[in-house]
């Protein structure tokens, strides 16, 4: 006979071995990073640039240049790049961050010699021809003209722009003037001083043949790139603020609530990042708990914690029916005061110790993410042993130290408020 | 490639095992065949309210979150209109309390008054927040009645209204519970670091004990064969005017459905595709457009779903769509079709990366009759001829089966 209210026996572990990345480097000292795993026979190259937002001195032009790379090269107009790139089922992903930007082919094994060559021909010669430029700037306007209508857009907008100031790299909105700023000529120029000379890394993912690696290093030889650091920004940053953006008719209302933070190496980090999954990191939290499975005020709701190469962020997010609006606020902060108040219990924090134990396992599960977790250690510089001592860390964690935490990070005055809707 | 084991218990509950040593993690996924196509016109969004109250305690278990995330674990759900489907992803040590978890709401819930009253409220958020709250939010609520005018995919999983969700009460949900939710009604995938005695051990210990129900035989209204087209104008402040044309094709049973999505693809898959090449690159009619087959159990959609740009009226963005639609019957080039196949074969490839996804996938397969189905898809796809694909877009995509929503933007 079972016991169905007895729950089974849980084990945790204590400490997990990471798989370490395979290093071979170039003639110009640019880092290949190999990271086999995984039972399908597929593979990812992905190309890291130090050509983020916070090296461009005008919005959208980071994002433009590594959007517009595969419109065209000296060998091949856009669509025949589409065509060959879609005849071999290979796709491309193209991503642009506050400080890094990145191209990643995804490829079946038995094709990579022959999709490999269209990956490196679009990253060095690219053209940017201003046909498909014009296409992309209707497209961009159409979209941010669509997004503007979204609540839970505007207040992210207006949160980035509250907390690190407009003329901040990480602050800067991007509005429909900027897409008829850009042109062939400045998206050629940010390409040759930000790509050809800032390639920070390359990470092949997967489980690629030796040929495929010894290709891609040879590749990287013979292009001449160069290797590059992020730039340092400085400018004065503001103070909170709280913003009330109206928006007539929204049946919901958007929240965003939280602060500028410090770096990923900065030592309150992990300390912070397990505060916040308490907060709202996990269906089971405090902010999910109450204001939506008690109060039922939300669809969702959730804390988190970014950090850029300078500085970074905490932020509250939900949107919330229109009429509760007021109350789901006050709730918020109630959840505030209570960390800063109260010692978390040790049941709880025994909780959100094992569920981030299990993410963290979950995070280094399959090559692609794998690849992912090494990246975030490489670009930020992190001690070599992060991944195998996060756990060690991550238990080390008291209640006291939570607590401490919320007082000296999450008073009031120090926060920033955005509410878009009625 | 996904090789795997099955067995069924005495109760009817069909069990899938796959074992991937490579990862110290397991994934259960458990699928209910009950979406939103069972509901009843005046009960709408049932389903799916129902999987938000899985969440909400079993017979045995206050609360379901807690004790997996104890565990490590993490899961979530997902209802359409066919299925409601049930995952979470474990440490392989702590297997057990998935099991415990899940097979404790299998067997019955706590069902309070509490619970559905938050989840009632939650859902009408959700309800606001996707489909009220967004720009071009409904176009399915409004594209789907007007395509069926028979069967129960007239309404989407959310339901037609609000009022349907705020009017259910706690007896329409034990209903709904007793009718759908039985080991002979649902499929079990295991996948990850756990071996076939392990996972039958488990088995028996926490599911074989529950006992296996009369689920209601289907009878769902068939519907009947368009006999002309159908137009719906919509004006909304919305910044720009959408165009979505739906045509009806086949089940995702039916043999047919390899070259009916090899058609989608040849349309509009990936930025090669002749819609996006001709639409949107050579000619400025539309700043993006997409087409694609909503795959479902009874007859299904091939839909594509236009932006126009600016100057583009209604009429002309109709016209130059059934260019592109009439130019696909005149003839498919070899490379054309070979590109389209690659692409199936990469997609298959990729979707088994993790495996939350080959559990779901296995559960699915079964679902449409085999498991085994699964490691064949690259085959199907392959199989099809250029002459197969002519002979479903001539069959299917003609003006009698066609139902349009004109989203116009009254800015």
């Amino acid at each position: 006979m079972i016991i169905r209210t007895q729950e089974p026996a849980v084990s945790i572990p204590q400490k997990i071995n990471i798989q370490p990345t395979r290093q071979l480097s170039t003639k110009s000292g640019i880092p290949v990073y190999i990271i086999e795993a995984g039972t399908q026979d597929v593979v990812k190259i992905e190309l890291v640039f130090a050509a983020g937002n916070i090296a461009a001195d005008m919005p959208l032009l980071a994002l433009a240049t590594n959007d517009l790379l595969d419109e065209g090269t000296k060998q091949h107009d856009s669509a025949a790049l589409a065509e060959a790139l879609d005849f071999f089922g290979a796709y491309l992903q193209t991503e642009n961050g506050p400080d890094w930007s990145s191209v990643s082919l995804f490829s079946l094994n038995k094709f990579s010699n022959q999709t490999l060559p269209y990956l490196f021909e679009l990253i060095t010669s690219p053209l940017f021809p201003e046909k498909e430029i014009a296409t992309y700037r209707q497209q961009g306007k159409q979209h941010l003209a669509v997004n503007l209508n979204k609540v839970d857009f505007i207040a992210r907008r207006n949160f980035f722009n509250t907390l690190f100031g407009a003329n901040h790299p990480y602050g800067k909105l991007t509005d429909e003037q900027h897409y008829d700023q850009i042109n062939s000529g400045i998206l050629l120029n940010y390409h040759q001083e930000k790509y050809l000379n800032g390639l920070k890394a390359i990470f092949i993912s997967g489980r690629p043949g030796t040929e495929t690696i010894n290709s891609i290093v040879t590749a990287i030889d013979e292009s001449g790139f160069k290797s590059a650091s992020l730039p340092e920004v400085n400018i004065h940053l503001p103070a909170p603020e709280k913003k009330f953006i109206e928006k007539k008719d929204a049946m919901q209302s958007a929240i965003r609530i939280g602060r500028r933070l410090f770096t990923r190496s900065h030592p309150d980090y992990f300390t912070f990042s397990v505060m916040s999954t308490i907060l709202g990191g996990y269906f089971g939290s405090r902010l999910m708990t109450n204001i939506r499975e008690d109060k039922g005020y939300t669809y969702g709701i959730g804390a988190g914690i970014v950090s850029h190469a300078q500085n970074g962020y905490f932020y509250i997010s939900t949107e919330v029916g229109a009429e509760v609006r007021e109350d789901a606020v006050k709730e918020i902060y109630k959840e505030i005061d209570l960390l800063i108040h109260e010692e978390v219990s040790k049941e709880e924090l025994h909780l959100v110790k094992n569920y981030l134990t299990g993410a963290f396992q979950r995070s280094i599960d399959g090559a692609f993410q794998l690849a992912d977790r090494h990246k975030m250690v490489l670009l930020n510089n992190l001690n070599s042993n992060y991944l195998n001592e996060y756990l060690e860390k991550l238990n080390a964690i008291s209640p006291v130290d939570i607590k401490i935490c919320a007082e000296k990070y999450l008073q009031t005055a120090d926060l920033s408020e955005i509410i878009v809707g009625q | 490639m996904i090789p795997f084991e099955k067995f069924k218990l005495d109760n009817g509950l069909t069990v899938i095992v796959h074992d991937d040593y490579t990862t110290p993690l397991v994934a259960m996924n458990i699928l209910y065949k009950v979406g939103a196509r069972d509901e009843q016109p005046d009960k709408t969004g049932f389903a799916h309210l129902f999987e938000h109250l899985m969440f909400g305690g079993s017979v045995n278990i206050e609360d379901f979150d807690e004790p997996l995330q104890k565990a490590g674990g993490e899961n979530n759900a997902f209802t359409n209109n066919d299925i409601t489907n049930y995952y979470l992803t474990i440490p392989a040590q702590n297997l057990e309390t998935g099991f415990w978890l899940e097979s404790d709401r299998m067997l019955s819930l706590a069902f309070t008054e509490k619970s559905l009253e938050v989840q009632r409220s939650v859902v009408v958020e959700e309800f606001k927040q996707r489909y009220l709250n967004q720009p071009y939010g409904d176009v399915w609520l409004q594209l789907r009645p007007l395509a069926y005018k028979v069967h129960p995919y007239q309404w989407a999983t959310i339901g037609k209204e609000i009022s349907h969700i705020e009017e259910a009460t706690l007896e329409d949900v034990k209903s709904f519970f007793k009718k759908w939710y039985a080991p002979n009604n649902a499929i079990l995938s295991i996948a990850g670091n756990c071996d076939l005695n392990r996972a039958k051990a488990l088995c028996e210990k926490w599911f074989a004990p529950i006992p296996a129900q009369q689920i209601p035989e289907r009878k769902l209204a068939v519907e009947p064969e368009q006999q002309e087209k159908r137009i719906l104008e919509l004006k909304r402040e919305v910044p720009n005017s959408r165009i979505y044309m739906a045509w009806h094709c086949c089940s995702r049973y039916d043999k047919e459905f390899y070259a009916t999505d090899l058609l989608s693809d040849i349309l509009s898959r990936g930025k090669s595709s002749r819609l996006y090449q001709q639409l949107v690159k050579q000619n400025n009619y539309f700043t993006d457009i997409n087409a694609f087959m909503t795959g479902e159990l009874d007859n299904s959609l091939l839909v594509i779903e236009g932006k126009l740009v600016n100057s583009t009226d209604m009429d002309q963005a109709e016209k130059v769509i059934l260019e592109v639609v009439e130019s696909v019957k005149q003839g498919i080039e070899d490379r054309e079709l070979q590109k389209v196949q690659h692409k199936a074969e990469a997609t298959i490839e990729f979707s088994e990366m993790g495996i939350e996804n080959k559990a779901l996938n296995l559960a699915y397969y079964e679902l449409l009759g085999d498991a085994q189905e699964c490691n064949r898809q690259a085959e199907r796809y392959n199989a099809v001829t250029a002459q197969d694909i002519i002979d479903i877009a001539n069959k299917i995509l003609t003006q009698n089966n066609c139902s349009i929503l004109r989203y116009q933007s009254s800015n």
